[in-house]
């Protein structure tokens, strides 16, 4: 009888997806079809563009949760987990773009007090759109990080609900 | 029409379809079970997850079936990972059901030579992450939102 859930695929696991470098996403798994230079080839100039606007959204992202966190101090310890792995997905992010970032346009910040939490909840919540509509454009390992950390941060727009 | 840089190919692309296919046979199974356990009572947002597994099982199938792949077909059962006795233990099955789901989305977005799929698989991925928070959260997980849907393990 088979189990659930069903097993993962073989050969694929963070490990797999997440070991993109700078010099374009070299999959470390062997379990993978593409080998490392396949992976580099297909980093278009204009893929490479986008994902450094979406480290640049990720960065922004960052920033409103600090901002938000100043506004409302309690918010800053409820949203402390939320924060962190924002963190995670910028990192992951800025591995896999390698060009850098692309420079972010700022943006208004967050009212005070309880209503911050809102706000963060708009930027978050944006940023998910961001990332999802860029993982569109993108293929490979880039793709399926851009949809996971989308997903997320669709995770995260809820629990700010 | 397949993206004009090179990458996966539509064979890989439907490979990773027949997955995620065979999670959603397993989801649709496993959601009997959780609202089985959560009772007439609690079971709304089983049967809601339970319609939407279903929906998505549909898609898929229709799509591999226009593709002339032959699409993976439901098992009569399948083994439940914990026994589930309570409202928590199906709250918990119905976060590995979700998971299980999203690792078979992600694999699609890496496998994906089209667009249309990609778009198809972002959503699914962004929902099912959706509705594992809300199962984290009433299965008591210390930590209800993940930075990587998919991806853990």
């Amino acid at each position: 009888m088979p189990s659930l859930p069903p097993s993962r695929p073989p050969g694929f696991s963070r490990r797999t997806l997440l070991a993109a470098s700078a010099v374009g996403l070299a999959l470390l798994s062997t379990g993978c079809t593409s080998s490392p230079d396949d992976e580099a080839a297909e980093v278009t100039s204009e893929q490479a563009d986008e994902l450094a606007v979406q480290v640049a959204v990720q960065e922004g992202l960052i920033k409103a949760f600090a901002d938000a966190g100043a506004a409302d101090p309690a918010l800053a310890a409820a949203v402390a987990e939320l924060a962190a792995q924002a963190a995670t997905q910028l990192e992951r992010l800025r591995d896999a773009a390698p060009g850098g970032a692309a420079s972010a346009a700022p943006s208004a910040g967050p009212p005070g007090g309880p209503e911050a939490k809102a706000w963060l909840r708009g930027q978050v919540a944006a940023a998910a759109s961001s990332h999802a509509a860029a993982c569109l454009e993108q293929s490979g390992a880039r793709a399926a990080l851009l949809g996971s950390i989308a997903a997320g941060l669709r995770g995260q727009d809820g629990r700010l609900a | 029409m397949a993206d004009d840089t090179a990458g996966p190919d539509l064979a890989s692309e439907n490979t990773a379809l027949d997955e995620a296919l065979a999670a959603s046979h397993a989801a649709v199974w496993g959601y009997g079970v959780v609202g089985a356990a959560l009772g007439p009572g609690a079971n709304a947002t089983a049967a809601t997850a339970e319609t939407a597994h279903r929906d998505l099982r549909d898609r898929l199938t229709a799509l591999l079936v226009d593709r002339e792949v032959d699409p993976v077909g439901a098992r009569g059962a399948y083994a439940l990972p914990f026994p589930v006795l309570s409202a928590t233990d199906a709250a918990a099955l119905a976060v590995v059901l979700e998971d299980g789901v999203a690792a078979t989305w992600v694999r699609v977005l890496h496998q994906a030579a089209e667009r249309s799929t990609r778009e198809l698989a972002v959503g699914a991925l962004g929902d099912a992450e959706v509705r594992a928070v809300g199962w984290r959260t009433a299965a008591g997980k210390p930590t209800v939102t993940t930075a990587l849907p998919g991806l853990s393990g």
